[in-house]
């Protein structure tokens, strides 16, 4: 997938929206708080959404750190402030939904989403391109893009179909971004690339980094099939992370192949030489005490539900 | 004082001007007609006549002379250089009341240096000039002003400033804020920011003057960054009284010092001009500075500079750093996606209000453009040749452009010294080149092609080696990326270059006819 970058740009820039063009107290609340099985799991549901849409936010700043071209850097200035919008905006729908405890309290994130905001704010800016460029699409398309296509198939309220119409709008343009930078990593001599790869992979800072990923996944995997939402969903989307990122250059990214391989085998529960000892790690997470970590970083506290400030 | 009559400048018989020092009819002709009464103009309007050119008349678009100076008298505006530097070696002050002066005070001593040099009566203020045309066959410029006068002149020197011109920043909807709009460059003092939320649009040379001054006045100070800069402490302190009398007494002292902090400034040139070793340490210490005066790792990496030191603007301050951490300061780096009524929304998505904006967005340097149309010989005109990026012949002539002399031309700017030490050598080149055009009556002195381009190919291959051209995008660079800005080089170099004015560089016509003075 080619894309002319300034050109995307341009219209990136000319697709900007902001939360005050949402009528948040707009009639449709009830089909939402109303539904008593639905509401507790999707405060959940919601609060994971948002985190994830965050997480992304932190690891696009890391990428235009990175970017090899001006536009690239700003294309990712902008990604970075638009899933931050993404999570701004989902957490208005939290607070129409009567979904956050306070205020002015962010809603609790779960211990694997601390652990990756953790590394994100210590590891982030040290890895590569090719290790974020790969790992972003696949963020995007599985979580990202099935968890929200789940939340327009399960929730009515106008209100949520309007944000996530304008969400889906914003994560059309970064998906084409991702896979154009995708296939731009798979260019280059392919034994520099496996050589590189595999002098990635045994940076220590990055095995900390899987470490906090893997589990994650799961735990969002296990959380979304609690909620109701088919296994096969998630297949598909993997699938496409396959099928749009695999050109001759995409496949000549060994981190692409990575992630991929990786990616099947989180969806396939009959894998137990994978799921054995990540949902081992899940386990074994979920006993980390909050204290045992550091307060968050400030980042965190620029999320904020008001459309005006 | 230094004298610098020009040797050998002795008008030919037949150049029967008559050195009147009465102000003259506005269509009489002069001359030298200098555009613009700021540091530049004012500076060659005293060397000029101390050089023995006498009939100089200075056209000044404001009501009162300082240029940039009079104009930037935003809160806490000061020169990033030592004023012992950023002074004229001809005309010191042992008076500075600090190292470092504010806006006012080098706006005091300018005003200083028109009574010292009695030059108000070669200034017609109001006179906005909108073009100029060159009589070929008379030698002589013609230069309409707004009121619709024409001055007439032997020669012209452009000084009107590359920072005269405010420039606004181009955000959606900027005409859609209802709120109150303040430029720095043209500061509304009359505006009470206690209890106000204000925004600062831009963190450049004067935003880091403005915010500190801000944080102390209004309620809420919002500062929306795009990229943050290299930032230096400043070493500022208040002139001891011993110091200024000694510099009124034995001005030797005072050259003498103004000559150590010259060396100072050339050797930053090191690490600031060019990709050096020292380029790193002077990074890793500004580096340890920010970590000094910021706690929280994510607003240090927010103001951390991802481009060589050098690449833009060096910031000097001792208080920016602690004024964004201030209760009351927040500083944004979302990208701004346009303004609405209330203030401006970025995207992230959130409407941020104010009471007052300030935009701290700088000028509007032109560096492929004439400042207004300049028509040369057989009508070719300057805006359409510097269409790709302005190029000149040692930064103050321009082939085609008989008889014109620029000041802060193109590739003339400084990085790591006083632009007032590039400017006394461009006025001395001037003053020896107009001394060329009337002592030998000329009708044409211009500058030879192959000259100019072979002195710019030079130019653009030494940039090509400099920190200004490592990739950053900067004013100093067109939207192309060509540098027409820095002089990539020393100042000692650069003043070397302009020592010596080469008549060889230069087509000469005598004159053959003479207009009635």
């Amino acid at each position: 997938m080619q894309l002319e970058l300034d050109k995307m740009l341009a219209k990136i820039k000319d697709s900007q929206w902001a939360l005050a063009d949402i009528d948040w107290d707009a009639p449709g609340r009830e089909l939402v708080t109303e539904n008593k099985e639905l509401y507790p799991k999707l405060k959940a549901f919601m609060a994971d959404l948002m985190w994830i849409e965050h997480v992304g936010a932190r690891g696009f700043a890391a990428m235009a750190k990175k970017a090899p071209t001006e536009d690239l850097r700003e294309i990712y200035r902008y990604f970075h402030a638009e899933e931050q919008k993404h999570a701004n905006a989902e957490m208005a729908l939290m607070k129409r939904w009567g979904m956050l405890d306070d205020a002015d309290t962010l809603p609790e994130p779960n211990i694997n989403i601390r652990l990756v905001v953790e590394w994100l704010d210590t590891y982030a800016d040290d890895m590569p391109l090719s290790v974020l460029g790969s790992v972003i699409p696949m963020l995007e398309i599985t979580l990202d893009g099935a968890l929200c296509k789940f939340l327009l198939d399960t929730v009515d309220d106008p209100v949520c179909h309007a944000a996530f119409e304008k969400i889906n709008a914003d994560e059309a343009r970064h998906l084409g971004v991702d896979f154009h930078v995708l296939e731009m990593l798979g260019h280059g001599p392919l034994y520099r690339q496996t050589l590189e790869f595999v002098a990635k992979l045994l940076d220590p800072r990055l095995m900390i980094g899987i470490a906090s990923y893997l589990p994650l996944l799961n735990k969002m995997r296990d959380n979304l099939v609690e909620l109701g939402l088919k296994e096969e969903k998630l297949y598909t989307a993997v699938q496409k992370y396959e099928r749009i990122g695999g050109t001759p250059g995409g496949r000549r990214n060994p981190w692409f192949r990575l992630i991929s391989r990786q990616g099947r085998w989180v969806i396939d529960r009959a894998n137990r030489a994978y799921h054995v000892p990540v949902d081992a790690l899940v386990k074994l997470t979920a006993k980390i005490p909050p204290r045992a970590l550091p307060p968050v970083p400030t980042w965190v506290k620029q999320l904020t539900w008001k459309p005006a400030a | 004082m230094n004298d610098i009559r020009i040797p050998g400048f002795k008008r030919r018989k037949k150049a029967t001007i008559v050195v009147d020092e009465t102000p003259k009819p506005s269509q009489k002709m002069v001359d030298v007609l200098i555009v613009g009464a700021g540091f530049a103009g004012l500076g060659t309007a005293i060397r000029l006549r101390q050089a023995g050119v006498h009939n100089v008349v200075i056209l000044e678009r404001g009501t009162e002379v300082g240029g940039t100076w009079r104009d930037n008298q935003y809160p806490g505006a000061a020169c990033d250089i030592v004023s012992n530097l950023y002074s004229y070696s001809f005309a010191q002050n042992p008076d500075w009341s600090r190292s470092f002066s504010g806006s006012g005070e080098i706006l005091g001593y300018i005003r200083q240096l028109v009574k010292r040099f009695d030059l108000e009566r070669l200034i017609r203020f109001g006179q906005n000039v909108t073009g100029m045309v060159f009589d070929e066959p008379a030698g002589i410029w013609n230069v309409n002003t707004a009121d619709g006068q024409t001055h007439r002149a032997r020669a012209v020197v452009m000084c009107q400033g590359p920072l005269s011109n405010s420039s606004w920043p181009k955000i959606p909807g900027l005409e859609t804020y209802r709120g109150h709009k303040i430029h720095s460059a043209r500061w509304d003092h009359g505006y009470d920011f206690r209890g106000k939320k204000v925004a600062v649009v831009g963190t450049g040379a004067s935003s880091i003057q403005i915010v500190p001054e801000l944080v102390k006045q209004a309620a809420q100070v919002k500062v929306f960054q795009r990229t943050p800069g290299w930032v230096m402490p400043r070493p500022d302190y208040v002139s001891p009284e011993w110091s200024k009398k000694l510099f009124a007494r034995v001005p030797a002292a005072q050259s003498a010092f103004r000559e150590l902090l010259f060396w100072v400034h050339e050797s930053m040139a090191l690490g600031v001009v060019w990709t050096t070793p020292m380029t790193s340490v002077m990074e890793r210490l500004m580096r340890m500075y920010l970590r000094s005066e910021v706690k929280d790792p994510w607003l240090r990496r927010q103001l951390t500079p991802d481009f060589r030191l050098g690449c833009k603007r060096i910031l000097i301050s001792n208080d920016w750093y602690k004024s964004l951490q201030a209760p009351n300061c927040e500083l944004v780096t979302w990208p701004i996606a346009g303004m609405s009524p209330k203030g401006i929304r970025t995207v992230e998505g959130i409407e941020h209000q104010f009471d007052c904006i300030v935009f701290a967005t700088g000028f509007d340097v032109s560096k492929a453009g004439s400042p207004f149309p300049v028509t040369g010989l057989g009508g070719r005109n300057l805006d359409s040749d510097w269409a790709r990026g302005a190029q000149a012949y040692k930064s103050v002539n321009v082939s085609g452009y008989p008889n014109v002399f620029l000041t802060f031309g193109p590739n003339s700017g400084p990085g790591h010294n006083s632009a007032l030490v590039y400017m006394e050598a461009q006025i001395g080149y001037i003053v020896r080149g107009v001394g060329k055009l009337l002592g030998e009556d000329l009708a044409v002195l211009d500058v030879k092609p192959e000259v100019q381009k072979a002195h710019n190919d030079e130019i653009q291959k030494r940039l090509r080696r400099t920190n200004w051209n490592s990739g950053c995008k900067s004013w100093y660079l067109t939207e192309d990326g060509f540098n027409s800005t820095m002089y990539p080089g020393l100042a000692t170099q650069y003043r070397s270059q302009m020592a010596r004015f080469d008549g060889k560089a230069y087509r000469t016509v005598p004159m053959t006819v003479r207009e009635p003075v």
